[in-house]
């Protein structure tokens, strides 16, 4: 028995992990001097792509898979708890400074607050010129209810293994100027509006 | 990054389950001759350094530190490991807590759960496992690590460093809606 095209198309497109051009993220892959060390943080869970893809290069990826953590900061409302909270989810401060901050699509799931807590923490630890690459939810008015779960591709296209997760949320809808608040020691050094209908982000400390 | 128990040093010190004298630690060899190596069973607990020179699989609790320069180590789905481990390839199918050094390779299984920093020349992560901590893959870091295991927690920086290796460009805001 057929089945309708639209129930179709829709069970498609939860079994099929959905690729996304992010060509701000290839041109900071490519900028990458592979004769130099690079120390990469990531927000998001360790994914075996993404591991793959920075092992060709001389590197050390911090790995802080802070989403399980996303509702507790944004629940801290006391700056200084939600500094400590923050500090005891990065990588120890002092350490060799970051290169490049991967945040996927992570910014869009934290209050202004917490936004601006993490992203100070982050700063704290990054080398001057260092760069910060987002994703963040913009033309939609709702986004998955979880972060979604990103690993790039060969040639450097971004998929989201979370794809179909099950529920929704109001999307903050961060534009540049919120961002420019919440992240004062980073500068956008480029945007790119994709074809998901979220703002691709280049931040540079 | 991680805090870390404090753990006790005493080489050796073992505690068995006396109900289950089966799980100490034994050798074995298969009929087909080819070397299986220890195992540890998963009611037995170990405190202290463990040092040996044949494979190894862990499916008990050890806290401390494991050294099998020359072998593997694989922890199984039982396995509960609290200690900085050297050994020459590691697998880790269970739980650790404490930092991994490799001399050939790291592998971490789907059901892994992991807390601690990887130094090796070769690391694959199966797609499920959960890890936090660092993944030193610089093969210059990584030699400077592993050549000198017991102080070399802290991989050495690579020369040059100390500017931006990314290189850096006009800033330019494209399609930027606000």
């Amino acid at each position: 028995m057929l089945e309708p095209l639209g129930a179709a198309t829709a069970r498609a497109e939860l079994d099929v992990p959905a690729t996304l051009h992010a060509p701000l993220f290839r041109s900071c892959i490519e900028s990458i001097d592979e004769s130099r060390r690079i120390v990469v943080l990531d927000l998001g869970a360790a994914q075996t792509r993404t591991i793959e893809l920075f092992g060709g290069f001389r590197c050390r990826m911090e790995i802080v898979d802070i989403a399980d953590s996303v509702e507790a900061l944004n629940a801290e409302r006391e700056p200084a708890a939600l500094g400590s909270l923050v500090e005891s989810l990065l990588p120890k401060a002092g350490g060799e400074p970051l290169d490049l901050v991967l945040c996927w699509d992570l910014l869009n799931y934290f209050a202004r607050p917490a936004l601006t807590a993490v992203m100070a923490g982050i700063a704290k630890r990054t080398r001057r010129g260092a760069l910060a690459h987002g994703l963040i939810v913009y033309l939609e008015s709702r986004m998955p209810a979880r972060p979604g779960c990103y690993v790039p591709l060969e040639d450097y296209r971004l998929v989201n293994l979370n794809r179909g997760a099950r529920g929704d949320r109001a999307a903050p809808r961060y534009s540049p100027e919120d961002l420019k608040r919440c992240m004062p020691d980073f500068s956008i050094e480029r945007g790119r509006l994709l074809a998901n209908g979220m703002q691709e982000f280049l931040f540079r400390r | 990054m991680f805090k870390k128990e404090e753990m006790p040093r005493s080489q050796g010190s073992l505690s068995r389950n006396a109900a289950e004298p089966d799980s100490a630690p034994e050798s074995r060899s298969d009929t087909s001759g080819s070397r299986e190596g220890a195992i540890i069973g998963r009611s037995i607990h170990i405190t202290g350094d463990l040092l040996g020179e044949e494979d190894l699989r862990i499916e008990g609790d050890v806290s401390g530190t494991i050294q099998l320069k020359n072998n593997s180590l694989t922890i199984g789905k039982e396995g509960k490991i609290k200690a900085d481990i050297y050994a020459k390839a590691i697998t880790v199918d269970g739980l650790t807590e404490g930092d991994i050094y490799g001399a050939e390779r790291v592998t971490i299984r789907k059901n892994a759960r992991v807390l601690g920093n990887i130094t090796a020349p070769r690391v694959s992560l199966e797609d499920g496992a959960r890890f936090k901590g660092s993944i030193e893959m610089d093969p210059q870091a990584v030699e400077a690590a592993l050549g000198k295991p017991q102080t070399a927690a802290k991989p050495m920086p690579a020369p040059g460093m100390g500017t931006a290796p990314l290189a850096s460009k006009p800033a330019v805001v494209s399609n930027v809606k606000s």
